[in-house]
């Protein structure tokens, strides 16, 4: 989490850093070709802020974003590396040129002559988004690595379908970032108005040229990025409405106290302002991230830095056969199982806490756990295959199991209903609704009483390959059959699901996620 | 016995030869080492002469801290920006070993960044208060530097770790939560302990080089400043000695016979102690005259020879350390021509760039002093 925290703030900051040098540069050309003291003043200012924020901040996070993937994916990272080490080379001299123009820019104000310091500002402002336009391409070719795939060439890679569109996004967001920022350092008095209105004028120019190039951009992305951005999750929907939300707000903010009332313009209103600059990156970030689930390079390695070539001989040869790094010895007990989950889940997972696993498994058993390994690419299209054999997945199964005591009831016909909704959420509902979209269950059950539910279940396992056996205990197993019926026999407009997930997202669509793959394997 | 386990090389042939690699990352490390010496040696540097300015006898060690405090923050700026390059590289060859010992001690390697922040922005603070010497810049300077000795200390333990395969599994299972340091290798402190005074003495060879040129504008302060940096530069380069000594009876044996028996080691080695001793003697014979004469640029220059064989000593005994592991030469190569051939050229322009702009910063100084000259 405190990860994915320093990766926004960097984002954040380095797109600044690359819209705040243009505002800058082109402010004081403006300031000096119209003599205006104040205004100039302001841009000196400006750029010690800038330095001291872009510099430190900038730059370091960084370099933390690259400690931080060697550690997470080191087989990505290492990946990476093999492919692009040249493209990070070239960014690395754009950036060595950006800091040094960066601190001279700042530091030079009074002893260089206004063109040289001007020439300086521009070289600043091309470096960085020379910058940006080399890491633009290592970013994107993780989701789309395009013609890559089959030919391994470099430039393939680098100017991958989504290059284009994603270049001109992130520019048209430097741009906004440059006039949010450019109201921190806002003159008090004199000049207030003149500022104001110039910063709201560059968000409104990033802000006109957002929406088409996102619209362009998610023309490009593979089909299972754009389901997930069409509504599929709720995490994917929350961020899609924050994104907008934060970004609508910020517009407003700028029309209302940027250029009708610059007065209000108060510190309060400022850090109101930035904060929708950071749920702006935010959220653009956190989709970019997931919206490639469950590869970090497409097609390529998992998220769980699996490679997608490897998948197969684990399976069949098990984990403990191709690890370097065990902790234990026995291969079958729950420590063997811990370690695992370290070693396959432990990217994304953690026991507790982040996207945590206890209260995901709360009411699997051991075997069931370990059968729904085996599906756990199913369950929402974000999961990668489970990489191991039988006896891995029931070492894990056995650990996962153990996060929560086994569940104990004592049903009676006030609680069963309530009993049912649970055991329907910890066994069927990570892939089923009874009455959404997402695989629903209403066509099989409408019309059966709760005792032919229950009859069904014993033959779950053998009606598809990709249903776990139903192993629940008995109260349990009828606790959920009356909630199956009880649900699936709600007339429909009762049933509030439907209005919640998105038209056009059906059993077979999102089945698609899985397809990319089947065929690399 | 247990196999020793080793993270496996990555399927994708390396993008370009092992020789360029290799000649790439010992000259941006060489570069590293030397912005890191002037953050870290500058630190104690103003740190000490801001300490001493701050009675009224020691005007010049006022003056030093106060021209050095402007200095810090860009020293520390391409301490990162170098080592960012450095980084890179080294991930490229020899990435398999760096990721896991990155690992083991994850929790620390973390921990560096937003050490290195507290860091920066302490110079900053330091460089913007210095000059007023009132309330907390000395303090924020201290811990500046304190924070730089730790940051030092996790990369030792950080670049030992992954040269010794053999710790890596019982260290993991002794604490997998990533809060491991490598002590149990004894040439840690003393490689620690050589690299910080080594920090020291670097920058003291560089002061000396400045001190020559502070002369023209203020002769008693320039010698003042030769001298005192030549001194320092003497005292911990004998110390360094001792420290190296120490470092080779702690590193295991057949490494160390790497510089007697390996040729090319041999040679570097018995370079670098000539090109040390020259350096020292020539500052200390430069500046001891009233009159400190140019020898004190050339034993400054003998200093960054002698950095450069050192990082390429170190570089050689990491070779002999992961022998057993890994033959860079029978890494698969292909290299992406077209894509070597522009980083070189968009390399050479940038260092233009940056060479123009300092140009554009000198001229307007020189014109600056024209202006304000008494006519």
């Amino acid at each position: 989490m405190l990860i994915a925290l320093v990766a926004v703030l960097h984002v954040f900051v380095s797109h600044f850093a690359v819209g705040g040098g243009f505002f800058l540069v082109v402010t004081e050309s403006l300031a000096r070709r119209q003599n205006d003291a104040v205004l100039l003043d302001y841009c000196k200012r400006h750029s010690k802020f800038f330095a001291l924020l872009t510099l430190v901040f900038g730059a370091i996070s960084g370099v933390g974003i690259w400690f931080t993937i060697g550690l997470v994916s080191p087989e990505a990272t290492s990946s990476l590396i093999h492919t692009f080490v040249w493209a990070w080379a070239i960014e690395w001299v754009f950036f060595f040129v950006e800091i040094a123009a960066a601190i001279i820019y700042a530091k030079s104000w009074d002893s260089l002559s206004s063109r040289d310091h001007q020439i300086v500002g521009w070289i600043y402002f091309v470096a960085a988004w020379m910058s940006l336009f080399v890491i633009n391409g290592i970013l994107t070719f993780m989701l789309t690595p395009g013609r890559w795939i089959e030919t391994q060439n470099f430039w393939d890679g680098m100017f991958n379908p989504t290059f284009l569109p994603s270049l001109v996004a992130r520019t048209a967001v430097s741009v906004i970032l440059a006039g949010i920022f450019g109201y921190i350092t806002l003159p008090r008095n004199e000049g207030r108005e003149k500022v104001s209105r110039w910063a709201a004028m560059w968000m409104m120019a990033g802000a006109m040229v957002l929406p088409l190039s996102l619209w362009w951009y998610f023309s490009r992305i593979p089909l299972f990025s754009q389901l997930y951005l069409n509504g599929v999750l709720i995490g994917v929907r929350h961020a899609v409405r924050g994104g907008v939300g934060f970004t609508l707000m910020a517009l407003v903010i700028a029309l209302v106290c940027g250029v009708w009332k610059p007065r209000w313009m108060r510190p309060p209103v400022v850090a109101l302002l930035v904060v929708c600059g950071l749920g702006m990156i935010g959220a653009g970030e956190y989709l970019r991230e997931f919206v490639r689930k469950p590869w970090v390079i497409n097609q390529v390695i998992y998220a769980n830095d699996i490679r997608a070539a490897q998948v197969e001989a684990l399976q069949a040869k098990g984990v403990s056969h191709t690890a370097n790094f065990l902790l234990t010895g026995d291969t079958a007990g729950l420590a063997y199982g811990e370690n695992l989950f370290q070693l396959q889940c432990g990217s994304c997972h953690a026991a507790s806490g982040y996207r945590g696993m206890r209260h995901r498994v709360d009411g699997w058993d051991a075997a069931f756990a370990a059968d729904i390994l085996q599906h756990i690419h199913m369950l929402r299209g974000t999961m990668p295959p489970y990489a191991g054999d039988e006896q891995d997945r029931k070492a894990l199964g056995q650990y996962l199991a153990s996060l929560n005591p086994a569940w104990q009831f004592n049903v009676t016909d006030a609680n069963r209903l309530e009993i049912g909704e649970k055991v329907f959420g910890a066994r069927c509902g990570h892939c089923h609704t009874v009455n959404g979209n997402f695989r629903p269950l209403r066509g099989a059950f409408e019309k059966e009483t709760p005792s032919q539910v229950q009859e069904i279940f014993p033959a779950l396992g053998a009606m598809s390959s990709n249903m776990p056996e139903f192993n629940a205990p008995d109260d349990q197993a009828q606790a959920l059959a009356f909630y199956i019926s009880h649900e699936a026999n709600l007339p429909i407009s009762h049933t509030a699901a439907p209005t919640e997930m998105p038209t056009g997202s059906n059993h077979s669509q999102l089945l698609r996620p899985a397809e990319p793959r089947q065929e690399v394997r | 016995m247990q196999t020793i386990p080793i993270p496996h090389v990555d399927p994708l042939p390396l993008p370009g030869p092992v020789w360029l690699f290799t000649a790439l990352l010992l000259v941006v490390f060489t570069l590293h080492v030397a912005a890191m010496n002037s953050a870290l040696g500058g630190g104690i540097w103003t740190l000490w002469n801001y300490l001493r300015g701050r009675h009224s006898e020691h005007p010049y060690s006022r003056r030093l801290a106060n021209e050095l405090a402007q200095l810090l923050p860009t020293f520390l700026a391409f301490t990162v920006t170098l080592g960012v390059a450095a980084l890179l590289f080294v991930q490229v060859l020899f990435g398999n070993f760096l990721y896991t010992s990155s690992i083991l001690i994850g929790s620390l390697w973390l921990a560096v960044i937003p050490l290195v922040m507290v860091a920066y922005y302490g110079f900053y603070y330091f460089s913007y208060t210095a000059e007023k010497g009132k309330g907390i810049a000395g303090c924020v300077l201290a811990i500046s530097v304190c924070v730089l000795l730790c940051i030092a200390f996790i990369f030792v333990n950080n670049m030992t770790l992954m040269l010794s395969p053999g710790r890596w599994l019982a260290m993991y299972r002794a604490h997998p939560n990533g809060w491991n340091l490598n002590l149990g290798d004894h040439s840690v402190i003393p490689r620690y302990l050589h690299i910080i005074n080594g920090a020291i003495a670097l920058f003291s060879a560089i002061l000396a080089h400045l001190g020559m040129r502070k002369m023209k504008a203020d002769a008693a302060y320039g010698r003042w400043l030769v001298q005192r940096a030549a001194l320092v530069f003497a005292a911990c380069t004998g110390l360094q000695f001792l420290l190296g000594m120490w470092l080779l009876l702690a590193i295991p044996r057949e490494i160390a016979m790497v510089l007697l028996r390996d040729p090319l080691a041999g040679a570097v080695f018995g370079l670098s102690l000539i090109s040390v001793i020259s350096a020292m003697l020539m500052i200390l014979l430069g500046s001891l005259s009233e009159k400190p004469s140019p020898l004190v640029h050339i034993g400054f220059g003998m200093t960054l020879v002698t950095l450069l064989l050192m990082v390429s000593l170190r570089y050689l005994l990491r070779l002999a350390y992961l022998k057993p592991y890994v033959s860079l030469g029978a890494l698969a190569v292909r290299s992406q021509i077209g894509v070597i051939v522009l980083f070189l050229i968009l390399f050479v322009g940038g260092l233009a760039t940056v060479g123009y702009m300092l140009w554009l910063v000198a001229r307007g100084a020189k014109t600056r002093v024209s202006a304000m000259a008494p006519r």
